[in-house]
């Protein structure tokens, strides 16, 4: 089952970031009201208090949110081992996608909205894969890169997707030996398409690989040099950040997430997660594991850290004792070199006892006395929904979390609970439970806050678990935002003042880049581009690249006002001096309390 | 320090006789569509050169690819502004793609000019122009037009990027393309053969360069020395044109001029089990020519003044926008990479101011007219 299953397609390169990080902050923007803070501030003023906060915390004003591979097929694995010689090795690997946190203030929220991301050309070797679900960000690693202190630069994060075979998931194997593996292993009924995983980590700013503090020194020199770039009239001065990047393209089967791992959890371990959470699964004779997102780079050379000979044990019911060894990875298994050659993706040969051993028992993953990784053999994963956008007043919606027993669906009656995770304290609330069908899969009903909020669910599987602590290491969890109606503000006369204070203003003052395609302070050139805004803002579109704004904020009160604007004939417009906001329902709205651990990767 | 891929390059290797005199089969193909606009028939473009002796001499030869380089933009640029929104996604994506690498080619090459000591200079041609083609023996030189989306555009974006060698593929159900030609490439080989004789000294690491901090993020990176200049020109050259006898490129992408190939036949260049390799089809790539505004060819040549004053502010505008980005992408490849940001800012208004002009009726009730691309410093308020 899953990308742990051959065949399966290697890639790896960089991956560049772009987005506007100035909603991050509670001084610019109230996440709760999906409004600029304070209130009413106008657009110049917005912009240079933003400009002036690049040092040393608001790197990218300018950005545009697209993110973008760098990226190639650097292997191939139809199940004797990597192999460099398939042609399609080198074809390049296309992707590009926008960068929004359902939770601005947060780091656990990251999602990718894309249309397609395509493996190779039209008409040579390809793997044409368009968007069913977004590419989701988990099991957020922030012991990953250590010596890289800067914004996120510590951390590593999966992201993944899956495409069913029958959404116009195309394959060009050609003369390709793995491409026509992999197309033939999509006509098994039980394989439900395909499944692209990919981790990103050391993470630089400023293109500079030199900063190692989050102020002052380099890091200051560097935001200095671009305020002074910011500071150019009428200039698009965007700053992206970069990741290394490993990836997988592997087979999707029944019963797996479709956005993030399924199979074998291996938790990292307290207190310390030297490793961070692995997934295995065992096919065969073959144990393989994944540890894409699980082993720190030590320096900037990307050293692998040498954690000695690891030892994948077969472990007793209870996870006390081990019942046999089942084999060793040692340090080259694990190396910065084996990690480019298979993106993690480590295998042990099995006996068949051994192999059947292993199925049935859980694993952990040692180092002497030291245990590193531990199976957690009933988990809940979020099927396909991990973060959920909603309307204040608007549908309920049902969310689904596949249950797994040792990787595998598990039964019937398996309960599942749900919590509200507080991070202001730090304390997990019991919402509700449910029970698992038959095909492991328990369900809950997701309904709108009843104002703007941004709401954190965790779970657990199985009637005897204890309330979680939430680490995006060991917990499952979903993400809700609930955008306020402004149904007051959709109840406005359409005039372009309303439009441009109420609405369009906050999309110019949050994102400069908009400039490039249609100055948002213009009633004649936002009049004339009528049908193009309401096509981008049409919430039948929200999953689309070209969703606008992209940072999916738009609430359905000022998309009646903005439309209701669009609709009427433009008459005697004139561009308002300075915003209006200032008296508008949105003054006195509270401000929500941010997630602390989130804030560490802001600052 | 990026990660350049590399895979899927071509070598270049020195040559010195520039002389070219094999019309590609493609152009029999354009005139079967009734390519009119140049009355001599498409050609290639062929630059006269002396292999350098002087850091001096390559200098020039590099300022002459400057201009080769800056004088494709506006032409694919036109093609690609005439689209009517909203059609001919796979041509804005082909045309969006060439022209950002035509881009980088302009940086890469200005680079290198800085790694040398040299100070590039970025001058606009005037449509319809050669772009220093100096034509073929007793024949005329290709002229570059500016020209609306169609067979003919896309013919001429073959012709100014065909390769050394242009491999047999058929046309399924349409032409059948043969035999072979030569390219720019070469005169990047001399330069690139003279580059490699010179010594460490001869360079200057760090000089005013240009890197994808910004913008082109993985293609655009500084030249220090000779390495990093060969490793520019092999880019260009094999973006441009394609490795000898594949038509993928450093990237293993297609280049340009399969690219504009795939447009020209609306087929998607597909790969075959049997010699030559690949195939124009059978699958469409989605071309529909309808779908472009009846924009007249080089509008630098029309007179505007029989039309309606929108017309000429449109124009107008089209000019202040690109002469505003000559200059500030002057700038920025002199030493002030900080008005690189304000050039592509220029380019977003150029496209705006574009897409403006493009809906205003000429005088002869009929057609539109694109951008002219023409440098007015004095009617823009430029300084330079």
């Amino acid at each position: 089952m899953s990308i742990l299953e051959t065949p399966r397609i290697y890639f790896t390169g960089q991956m560049t970031w772009d987005p506007i990080v100035t909603n991050n902050y509670a001084e610019f923007y109230n996440e709760d009201t999906a409004d600029p803070a304070p209130p009413g501030d106008p657009v110049a003023d917005f912009r240079k208090r933003a400009i002036a906060a690049v040092d040393p915390r608001n790197w990218n004003p300018h950005g545009t949110h697209r993110s973008t591979f760098l990226a190639e097929i650097s292997g191939v694995d139809t199940g004797g081992g990597r192999d460099t010689s398939d042609p399609f090795v080198g074809a390049p690997a296309n992707f590009l996608g926008m960068l929004v946190d359902a939770e601005p203030y947060g780091t656990f929220s990251s999602q990718l909205f894309f249309d397609s991301m395509q493996f190779g050309i039209a008409g040579g070797y390809r793997v044409a894969c368009p968007r069913r679900w977004r590419a989701m960000s988990r099991y957020i690693n922030f012991n990953r890169n250590s010596w890289n202190t800067v914004k996120a630069g510590i951390a590593s994060t999966i992201w993944q997707t899956s495409i069913p075979k029958d959404c116009g998931l195309q394959l060009d194997p050609h003369d390709s030996p793995a491409l026509q593996a992999l197309a033939e292993a999509l006509a098994d009924d039980d394989v439900l398409g395909l499944t692209v995983r990919w981790n990103t980590y050391r993470t630089i700013y400023y293109d500079d690989p030199t900063i190692r503090t989050n102020s002052g020194g380099q890091l200051s020199i560097d935001a200095q040099a671009l305020i002074c770039k910011l500071n150019i009239p009428n200039s698009f001065q965007p700053n992206p950040a970069r990741s290394e990047l490993v990836g997988v393209i592997g087979l999707w089967r029944a019963g797996e997430p479709a956005c993030e791992p399924g199979d074998r959890a291996l938790l990292a371990t307290l207190p310390n997660e030297v490793v961070a959470t692995a997934f295995a699964r065992v096919t065969g004779d073959v144990l393989a594991i994944d540890l894409g997102n699980s082993v720190s780079e030590v320096d900037a050379q990307l050293t692998k850290q040498d954690l000695g000979t690891l030892t994948v044990c077969a472990m007793s019911p209870d996870g006390a004792s081990v019942v046999e060894e089942l084999g060793t990875l040692g340090y080259s298994s694990y190396d910065r070199c084996a990690y480019l050659a298979t993106s993690g993706i480590v295998e042990l040969p099995l006996s068949p006892e051994a192999a059947t051993l292993a199925a049935g028992a859980p694993l952990q993953v040692r180092a002497g006395s030291a245990v590193y990784l531990a199976e957690e053999v009933l988990r809940a994963a979020p099927e396909t929904q991990q973060i959920i956008y909603l309307d204040q007043g608007g549908d309920c919606v049902q969310a689904t979390l596949q249950v797994l027993s040792f990787g595998e669906p598990a039964g019937a009656g398996v309960t599942v609970s749900r919590y509200i995770w507080d991070s202001g304290d730090n304390s997990a609330t019991l919402v509700d439970s449910a029970q698992t069908g038959a095909d492991g899969v328990a369900s809950f009903e997701v309904a709108p806050a009843g104002e703007g909020a941004v709401v954190q669910y965790v779970f657990t599987a199985g009637a005897d678990a204890a309330a979680p602590d939430f680490d995006p290491l060991l917990t499952p969890y979903i993400y809700v935002r609930t955008l306020p109606a402004d149904a007051d503000i959709g109840a406005m006369e359409a005039t372009w003042d309303n439009v441009y204070g109420f609405v369009l203003s906050k999309w110019k003052a949050m994102a400069p880049c908009m400039d490039n395609w249609l100055d948002l302070a213009d009633p004649a050139q936002v009049h004339a581009y009528g049908a193009v805004l309401k096509k981008l803002t049409d919430r039948g579109n929200f999953e689309l690249y070209r969703y606008m704004p992209v940072t999916r904020d738009m609430t359905d009160g000022e998309r009646k006002l903005l439309w209701s604007f669009l609709d009427a004939p433009l008459e005697g417009a004139a561009r308002p001096a300075v915003l209006t906001a200032e008296a508008g329902p949105r003054a006195n709205r509270p401000r929500r309390d941010i997630q602390a651990l989130s804030r560490l990767a802001r600052s | 320090m990026i990660a350049r891929r590399r895979s899927g390059g071509t070598d270049i290797g020195f040559e010195t006789d520039l002389i070219i005199i094999t019309p590609p089969a493609f152009r029999r193909a354009a005139l079967s569509y009734g390519a009119a606009f140049n009355s001599g028939g498409l050609t290639m473009i062929r630059l006269q050169a002396t292999p350098p002796t002087s850091v001096d001499d390559a200098i020039a030869m590099l300022q002459t690819a400057i201009g080769i380089e800056f004088g494709t933009l506006p032409p694919y640029l036109y093609a690609k502004f005439s689209i009517l929104p909203g059609t001919n996604g796979a041509a804005v994506d082909r045309l969006g793609m060439i022209v950002g690498q035509e881009m980088i080619h302009l940086c890469l090459v200005c680079n290198i000019v800085n790694a040398l000591g040299g100070t590039p200079k970025l001058v606009a041609p005037v449509y319809p122009c050669t772009l220093g083609d100096i034509g073929p023996p007793g024949g005329d030189p290709l002229m570059i037009h500016l020209l609306p989306f169609g067979p003919d555009a896309m013919a001429q974006g073959m012709a100014i990027e065909e390769p050394e060698e242009v491999p047999p593929y058929e046309v399924v159900g349409l032409l059948k393309a043969q035999g072979g030609a030569m390219t720019i490439g070469q005169y990047y080989a001399v330069i690139d053969a003279f580059l490699a004789t010179l010594p460490a000294s001869a360079w200057t690491p760090g000089n005013n360069q240009i890197t994808d901090a910004q913008f082109f993020p993985g293609q655009l990176f500084a030249v220090n020395g000779y390495a990093d200049a060969h490793l520019a020109i092999q880019q260009i050259v094999s973006e441009g044109e394609g490795a000898k006898d594949n038509p993928l490129d450093f990237q293993n992408e297609l280049a340009h001029f399969y690219r504009f190939g795939e447009l020209f036949y609306d087929k998607v260049l597909t790969k075959i089990p049997q010699e030559p390799g690949y195939q124009w089809g059978p699958e469409p790539l989605g071309v529909d020519w309808s779908a472009a505004y009846p924009a007249i060819p080089d509008p630098g040549s029309h007179d505007f003044s029989k039309d309606s004053a929108a017309a000429q502010s449109a124009q107008a505008a089209c000019n202040a926008a690109y002469t505003g980005m000559i200059d500030a992408l002057q700038l920025a490849v002199t030493g002030q990479a900080g008005q690189l940001g304000a050039a592509v800012r220029k380019m977003f208004d150029l496209r705006m101011a574009a897409m403006a002009a493009l809906q205003i009726p000429l005088a002869d009730g009929k057609s539109v007219a694109g951008p002219s691309f023409l440098y007015t410093p004095a009617a823009s308020g430029a300084s330079s």
